[in-house]
């Protein structure tokens, strides 16, 4: 057999397809939520959006014949590009919305007393759209969207939705509702997305067991959070409690960071409501094997076996800590242990809800929100960014091992013990080779970011600035320091939106992507 | 008593000199001509040519009316078989040699007695069971409870330093000031002597205690042998008892295992935790120098090779090593482990074999010593017997043997010349295995 390019792009847009329709049907839940709240031009919004990407993607998936088996490569590709459609087709409903929505409705959606215009003619910026989608669709948070509520219930809770989507993996949801041909590519495709654990016998069965656990662990936060701020808050109106502790649940289990308020969680100014809004984004920062394990197959030893949630969790005290003490010495902002605890669990958690101005904070706090938060991230597996805390931990403890090495002699077999596993010095060496490159590799975006965004940012930031907007970004998290704002520079918006979508897939199969489209698929020689 | 052994190898001819000695019937079943012949050649008993796993060959056997039906073959599936054949012919007890060390350590959950098999038995299990016992007791040369350790027989050397060399038994009596022991035989140059009172103590002299002090504290002052304690050992050879053991004592112990095969190694550092897996050759004294050799306190060789075994524990000795031990296949080796200058030389069929001659004979041989002509007899007296309420001393006692302990509701006593038997005394006796009949017949 013959292979040609053609078969190979036939096979690729067949499933970025797949995804499409995915996308598309689940438009269907915005709709109700528009037909909820009678905003009848967001339903149509919804309903034309949701045609188009059924329409492309079925003609994509049903009229493309494909029986091409796909190699690693591809997988990493189909992720990439697939990722990047998502965002784009996804971004329609703010567009189409923003376009069709007459004036006189816009101001129907902009609470009493308030002298801003509606947020919603930002979305006429196609770019803003998208950057809107895309930090959606990878959890980030950050938003184009200045005053939230002014933009009607209906696109409000989209935004959280495509979150909750984007969390557990857009490709893992497709997975699991689509038949594939063969057990192959959803094995492959799988593994592109989230570095894969085969939980279960089958790939099928492993993407439905997360998502069971996805949608159960969220549901458990929408009762936790309308109970608490019921008792917390009693005189918030029910209907409103109801649609915030719907869409709170969704960004905080996907550590998305999005909020209905429009300052974010400080709109509550309850020490109560943060204090509850803790627990979602730390359920969001563990990994979602780890819940399938400890539910499903009933291993409750893992809470404290796992190495990961493990010290996740001493992380998240440690942290806490001392981000308040630091903010405490700096003396730049009241109530440090309020605003560290919540601020750090948010950064590590990768949510991005904020309780304060951070602009505002001295230079060490920044730098230390930014490494120990917003760079480690949360558990590998879980709906986080960043560079994974199990892969910060196997630097180190490589850096042991490597160390403990001279103390043996040259010829004895030197074991490294990683989260309970034993590895020989070979396979030790191959984790570490592979973790290593990909930490180098997020710190070369990161601080490209930092770099464009220094020359590109507004006047009275500095460089810590740029650089904590561009960890924030590239690790997903969504907390900003004021550099995110409408009126921001092109370049910068188009380099933020770039980092999220690499922070989201880990970098590799962007530069799979790349290497494809630049270089070729044959194998360079040497 | 009819006892049928399946294989005539190493194993299955030293049973069966062992089994002689005591037991008329006995026969040997193997598949090789040459193996039988030196049976033939060598024992008295009663040989069958043939497969253990056919059914004629198990009739003609007579293995319907045996006591115990051994199978020994180097087969661990042929014996598995055999065993079961066997006890469905009516056998009363089987009892198989395997050498998957899975089975015995999870005997309790493949309940082999459900198919037949009484006892399972794996030669490098018992042979790494010894070590560890003397890894945990490195002060003693030899050590076996009695009773879960109401009552212990205690093997040491003694060497030209002690204090009791050049003094009788009766002179060095005062020492041993609260009776806490007492010694029940002596092997001397391949000899075993049954000591009295003017018994004088030589050096290299190989003395048996019996005690029922548990640390054996008093018996080390009163030779003056040291008391050692290990922390580190050196373990060559990734075979299963070098595995078995590494398992066993991974958490009191820092252990270094050195294995000559690159996979074995990698295998073994997966597997076993806590321990420092070397890929070597043991017999490369650089290798064992650059991993410190002189720092561990003890040296286990059990690499299926007994020269490099031997040599590399003669190596450790050179670098100071307190304890070193060697696993050897030549049975006849055992008695020069002094003049080799290693502390133990182990065999594994011995180790089989002992473990088994204890097993089948239950009835008053409690144990059989390693190449020494002793052996300890237990019996129990009855009200009527003629021995209670009298001293020991009174008694007209075969003069090669020695009356050593007695269990007495559960506690041990160690018996001098004044002591007095009671009803339901349990008593423990070392005696020549020449004088083992008149031991019996003076009990009866």
């Amino acid at each position: 057999m013959k292979y040609r390019k053609i078969d190979t792009f036939k096979m690729i847009f067949r499933q970025i397809g797949s995804l499409l329709i995915i996308l598309g049907i689940t438009m269907v839940v915005p709709t109700i939520v528009s037909l909820i709240y009678s905003e009848y031009y967001s339903l149509f919004g919804f309903v034309i959006s949701g045609l188009i990407c059924l329409l492309i993607g079925s003609l994509l998936y049903y009229r493309i014949k494909s029986n091409y088996e796909p190699l690693k490569r591809h997988a990493l590709i189909i992720a990439a590009m697939g990722w990047l459609s998502i965002a784009i087709m996804g971004s329609l409903p703010f567009i189409i919305i923003a376009y069709i929505t007459p004036l006189e409705i816009t101001q129907g959606f902009i609470p009493a007393g308030a002298d801003y215009q509606s947020s919603l003619f930002f979305f006429k910026n196609p770019l803003h759209a998208l950057f809107e989608s895309m930090s959606g669709f990878t959890t980030t948070g950050l938003s184009m969207a200045v005053h939230e509520p002014s933009i009607g219930n209906g696109l409000l809770f989209y935004r959280h939705f495509i979150q909750w989507l984007g969390g557990a993996g857009f490709v893992v949801l497709t997975i699991s509702i689509l038949r594939q041909p063969n057990g192959k590519i959803s094995y492959l495709l799988y593994n592109a997305e989230s570095t894969g654990e085969r939980l279960r016998t089958t790939i099928i069965e492993t993407a439905r067991s997360i998502w069971k656990v996805y949608i159960f662990l969220t549901l458990f936060c929408f009762v936790f959070l309308i109970m608490g701020i019921y008792f917390l808050l009693p005189e918030y109106s029910l209907s409103d409690n109801i649609f915030d502790a719907i869409n709170h649940a969704m960004a905080g289990m996907s550590t998305g960071g999005f909020s209905t308020l429009d300052n974010s969680i400080a709109e509550y100014q309850s020490q109560g409501a943060e204090i509850l809004l803790l627990f979602p984004m730390i359920l969001g920062a563990l990994s979602l094997p780890f819940y399938v394990r400890f539910f499903n197959l009933k291993q409750y030893n893992q809470l404290w076996k796992d190495l990961q949630t493990k010290s996740l969790l001493i992380l998240f005290v440690i942290g806490s800590l001392v981000l308040s003490f630091m903010l405490f010495i700096s003396g730049t902002i009241s109530e440090p242990i309020r605003v560290g605890i919540f601020q750090f669990v948010s950064a590590l958690s990768t949510t991005g809800w904020q309780t304060s101005d951070i602009h505002t904070w001295d230079s060490a706090s920044v730098l230390f929100i930014v490494i120990t938060g917003m760079i480690i991230g949360g558990s590998l597996g879980a709906t986080v960014g960043g560079v994974k805390i199990i892969r910060v931990l196997i630097l180190f403890k490589g850096l042991f091992w490597r160390i403990g090495g001279y103390f043996r002699s040259e010829e004895s077999v030197n074991i490294a013990t990683v989260n309970n596993q034993r590895l020989l010095p070979d396979e030790m060496n191959k984790e570490l080779a592979t973790v290593s490159t990909f930490i180098f590799i997020y710190c070369i975006f990161l601080l490209l970011g930092t770099v464009i965004g220094y020359y590109a940012m507004g006047n009275g930031f500095t460089i810590k600035d740029a650089l904590f907007e561009s960890a924030s970004a590239q690790g997903t998290v969504g907390l900003s320091c004021g550099i995110t704002i409408p009126e921001m520079s092109p370049i910068l918006e188009v380099t933020y939106i770039f980092q999220m979508w690499i922070g989201r897939l880990e970098i590799i199969p962007i530069l799979v992507l790349f290497r494809a489209i630049f270089f070729g698929t044959k194998p360079f020689l040497s | 008593m009819k006892i049928v052994i399946a294989g005539g190898g190493d194993i299955g001819f030293y049973l069966a000199k062992l089994l002689e000695q005591e037991y008329k019937n006995i026969v040997l079943i193997d598949s090789q001509k040459e193996n039988l012949k030196s049976v033939e050649t060598n024992l008295g008993i009663a040989t069958i040519l043939g497969d253990s796993t056919s059914y004629k060959t198990l009739k003609d056997a007579g293995v319907d009316s045996c006591n115990y039906f051994i199978g020994f073959t180097s087969s661990e599936s042929v014996n598995i078989l055999s065993c079961i054949l066997a006890k469905k012919l009516g056998a009363k007890h089987t009892v198989a040699r395997i050498s998957n060390m899975e089975y015995i350590l999870n005997k309790d959950t493949l309940n082999f007695k459900i198919n037949g098999i009484d006892d399972i038995i794996s030669p490098e299990f018992l042979a790494a069971r010894e070590i560890e016992q003397i890894l945990k007791e490195p002060s003693l040369t030899e050590s076996i409870e009695i009773e879960d350790g109401k009552l212990k027989v205690i093997g040491l050397h003694l060497d030209e330093n002690s204090g009791i060399v050049g003094k009788s038994l009766a002179e060095s009596a005062k020492f041993n000031t609260d009776n806490s022991f007492m010694i029940a035989a002596i092997h001397r140059s391949g000899k075993t002597i049954i000591p009295n009172g003017k018994t004088i103590f030589e050096t290299g002299d190989y003395l048996y205690f019996i005690t029922t002090d548990k640390t054996a504290r008093q018996i080390l002052e009163f030779t003056g042998n040291p008391l050692i304690e290990i922390k580190n050992i050196l373990i060559v050879g990734g075979s299963r008892t070098g595995e078995y053991i590494a398992h066993r004592l991974n958490k009191n112990f820092k252990i270094t295992l050195i294995e000559k095969d690159q996979t074995k190694c990698n295998d073994l550092a997966l597997r076993i935790e806590n321990i420092q897996v070397v890929h070597g050759d043991c017999t490369n004294t650089k290798l064992l120098e650059e991993e410190r050799i002189g720092n561990y306190n003890a040296f286990v060789s059990v690499t299926g090779n007994s020269e490099t075994n031997i040599l590399s524990c003669m190596v450790a000795k050179h670098h100071n090593v307190t304890k070193t031990i060697a696993l050897i296949e030549n049975i006849g080796l055992i008695d020069y482990s002094q003049n080799l200058g290693i502390d133990t030389l182990l065999n594994k069929k011995l180790a089989a074999a002992n473990f088994l001659f204890k097993k089948i004979i239950r009835g008053n041989k409690l144990s059989f010593l390693y190449g020494v002509d002793a052996e300890i007899m237990e019996f129990t007296l009855h009200n009527d017997s003629g021995l209670i309420n009298k001293p020991i001393k009174e008694l007209n006692f075969p003069k090669k043997a020695i009356i050593s302990g007695v269990i007495r509701n559960g506690e041990g006593y160690v018996t001098l010349g004044d002591f007095e038997f009671k009803a339901n005394d349990k008593v423990f006796v070392f005696s020549d295995s020449q004088s083992s009949n008149k031991v019996v017949s003076f009990f009866e």
